[in-house]
């Protein structure tokens, strides 16, 4: 499957960037698909793309101990994950495993750092991204803790 | 011309069934003796005879006036009484009091619903209002979040919803059981796949206090005005009159001035999530 | 205004006599200082007069601290009450915008007013703790009674405020027309002396307005201090003329029984699930005046706190919340 920079525009997370700068994303990327019960990547794997979720559904989590997983929470359709991608020492914080079938896009994530210090607004506006969705990520791990504590 | 009602007075209103919703939920069907109707969103103070009363809102169609449901949790002395309740007896109703929801404002509009654990039961009142002119509706989206499967009441309701023209509802939990394949996570999380028109839109919020808290500093960082987001605001009502004081919050009446709230009217009162 | 007069012994034969019409409530002097009694043949010549001030307010008659507000029935027989200084008459107003809304009408509180006429005193010495002057308040009454009452020598001077007051006094035969210039002089004297008085001693106590500012932006460690001698015991919410708080109790066959409470009872905001906004001690206690000098006035246009003084009186921990005011005045280091 082919993406073009309109089925981009679709996405939320994509807002804000140019044409210019959507064409330079794709040519940084690829499709990837993943069946149910397959892991994308484990906690403290060194990852080398960022991703996208295009469909389907994702749940992510940490391990205590080999085989003792815990999920944290579901990654919903237009969410980025694996940023840990972009930033040293590039160690995934985090597991992920496909809950139904999937489709993600894969970003290369030492051509976007090379785009991100090339470009200024590009690197502006996709470590704003980033920081966005980390943000968000430990508020709701915040609202989660509340919960559990009121329990 | 002078006013002779007492306003203290319940009508009484016959139980007629009880629906097991969950553990420690269960939903009251009432026939009131005399006639009466609500707006969606405004609540009414249900008593079990002689023993107390608490506020309620109405988890029925306001459009179905020959009875009313009201979905109770045991959380304390008149509640757990409530439960041991069987079909047939009587219990008091006083009300509607306080300020709904306003449908009228929402026509044209997109409405986000964001609702968790029991505040599903307002929101479900507010559903049903809401397909009653859906027509005159550009889309509703509801997001709900219980801590777990089991605890999510009113279940056909999700997929009820998402057979309806114009609406879509999703559903996360915050722990998974056997069985469960949706989303995992707080509620928050669902609004990462929404789509919705910001421009067009309003949202609507009902829930435990941490999770209005949450779900409203998550709607502000969307982009969503301080008057575009409605809080129902649960707080101690008890006469339901604006008069015995115990649902205070800062200058207002929770149960007049409220329970529905926009947040610019809220914004300056202290502790509102407490 | 309109001042009417009558000779003491006159009244005091009038009074017996509308005893067969009227119940009658009227400050009295006892062995305490002053409080209502109801009036019989044998202490109508214990009727105060001219001085501050019975020690229950005017809230008593008008919302009891507990009654049937289900099958009990609304008063009909039509009543007075004498001696009620301008402060209470005063904290009746923000009562009357509670429960005379248009909305959700108390028929009770309506049928006691209605068939209740006001008679007050003007105030022309002060007890100790009097401030209603700091408030805008003048110790005598032109406004919102029906009937002022005043002493002098053995004539009982009277001004009458509403037409429900003239329609009393007409039953009276042997009232006139007061036309002595020196009398009404000497009261209008008497009047400026009393606010003097008032005024001087409360120096330095902010006004109401005011009172609000400061409220609202005290640390929390003023309440802290404040607050160390509080039992929680109400007294001060009990006796005041504006705390009106109330608790419905459910009786059996459906029975509601209204039972005044105070948010200074620990548990006054605590819900079934158990949380209580309210139960430290210092939050309480702050509670109360958030109340009465910040919120009420953001929601209703009558006085919250008339300066009658009471709650300084009253409190078994001789906390003075005028002192606690003063020292958060602006001005003072």
């Amino acid at each position: 499957m082919k993406l073009t920079i309109d089925d981009l525009k679709k996405i939320r997370f994509f807002e804000g960037y140019s044409d210019k700068q959507l064409e330079t994303i794709l040519m940084m990327s690829s499709i990837k698909e993943f069946k149910v019960k397959d892991i994308l990547f484990e906690q403290y794997d060194e990852l080398s793309e960022v991703y996208v979720l295009l469909e389907g559904s994702l749940s992510l989590g940490i391990s205590l101990a080999k085989e003792k997983r815990i999920h944290l929470g579901s990654i919903e359709e237009g969410q980025l994950f694996s940023w840990s991608a972009v930033f040293t020492p590039y160690i995934s914080t985090a597991w992920v495993m496909a809950m139904a079938p999937a489709k993600v896009i894969a970003i290369d994530a030492k051509r976007l750092n090379n785009e991100i210090e090339k470009d200024c607004d590009f690197g502006f506006k996709t470590m704003s991204k980033i920081a966005q969705t980390i943000s968000h990520r430990l508020s709701d791990t915040r609202f989660q803790l509340m919960n559990q504590m009121i329990l | 011309m002078t006013n002779t009602k007492n306003i203290y007075k319940p009508i009484k209103a016959k139980l007629t069934e009880v629906i097991d919703e969950s553990p420690l939920i269960k939903t009251f069907v009432l026939v009131p003796e005399e006639e009466f109707s609500f707006g969606t969103g405004q609540f009414i103070e249900l008593s079990v005879d002689g023993i107390g009363e608490a506020p309620f809102t109405p988890s029925s169609s306001p459009h179905v006036t020959d009875k009313l449901e009201v979905t109770v949790m045991k959380t304390g002395y008149v509640t757990e009484i409530m439960h041991s309740l069987k079909p047939g007896v009587y219990m008091g109703v006083r009300g509607p009091f306080g300020r709904g929801y306003p449908v009228e404002v929402f026509y044209g509009k997109e409405v986000l619903i964001l609702g968790g654990g029991c505040g599903l039961a307002p929101i479900r009142s507010l559903l049903y209002a809401l397909e009653h002119v859906k027509d005159n509706l550009e889309k509703v989206i509801l997001c709900y979040g219980s801590k777990t499967p089991s605890d999510c009441i009113y279940k056909p309701l999700f997929s009820r919803l998402n057979s309806i023209e114009k609406f879509e509802a999703y559903r996360t939990v915050d722990r998974v059981e056997e069985g469960w394949d949706g989303s995992v996570g707080v509620v928050t999380t669902l609004l990462n796949k929404i789509k919705i028109n910001l421009m067009n839109s309003i949202a609507v919020v009902c829930g435990p206090p941490i999770m209005m808290k949450f779900g409203t500093i998550r709607l502000l960082e969307m982009g969503y005005k301080d008057d575009q987001i409605y809080l129902s605001m649960e707080k101690n009502m008890s006469c339901g009159l604006g008069k015995c004081g115990h649902c205070m919050m800062g200058e207002f009446f929770v149960c007049k001035d409220g329970p529905v709230f926009t947040y610019n009217e809220l914004r300056n009162t202290p502790d509102i999530w407490k | 205004m309109q001042y009417l007069s009558i000779k003491k012994e006159e009244w005091d034969k009038a009074i017996e006599q509308l005893l067969l019409s009227y119940i009658i409530f009227a400050a009295v002097d006892n062995e305490f200082g002053i409080d209502y009694e109801i009036v019989n043949s044998e202490n109508i010549g214990r009727i105060s007069y001219n001085k501050a001030k019975p020690a229950t307010s005017l809230k008593t008659f008008f919302l009891p601290v507990k009654e049937n507000v289900t099958s009990g029935a609304p008063l009909k027989k039509q009543r007075v009450i004498i001696g009620a200084p301008n402060c209470d008459i005063q904290g009746l107003k923000l009562l009357d915008e509670i429960y005379l809304d248009k909305d959700f009408n108390d028929i009770f509180y309506r049928e006691r007013r209605e068939n209740t006429i006001l008679i007050s005193i003007d105030c022309f010495d002060k007890q100790e703790h009097c401030h209603c002057t700091s408030y805008g308040i003048k110790p005598w009454s032109d406004a919102d009674a029906d009937l002022a009452m005043i002493r002098t020598g053995d004539l009982i001077v009277l001004r009458i405020i509403s037409p429900k007051g003239q329609d009393f006094v007409n039953q009276f035969s042997l009232v006139q027309a007061l036309r002595d210039e020196n009398i009404i002089s000497e009261i209008d004297k008497a009047h400026k002396k009393a606010e003097s008085l008032l005024i001087e001693s409360n120096k330095g106590l902010p006004d109401y307005k005011a009172t609000g500012i400061i409220v609202k932006n005290a640390g929390d460690e003023i309440w802290k201090r404040y607050s160390a001698r509080c039992v929680s015991c109400g007294a001060c919410a009990t006796i005041c003329p504006t705390c009106t708080c109330f608790l419905l109790i459910d009786k059996p066959g459906f029975e509601k029984i209204k039972q005044l409470d105070a948010c200074q009872y620990p548990g006054f905001e605590r819900v079934a699930g158990g949380e209580d906004s309210l139960n430290e001690l210092p939050r309480r206690f702050r509670n109360r005046y958030m109340c009465k000098y910040v919120w009420k006035p953001q929601k209703f246009s009558s006085i919250a706190c008339t300066g009658c003084g009471r709650c300084i009186e009253a409190c078994i921990g001789k906390i003075n919340k005028n002192e606690l005011f003063m020292e958060l005045a602006p001005g003072r280091s």
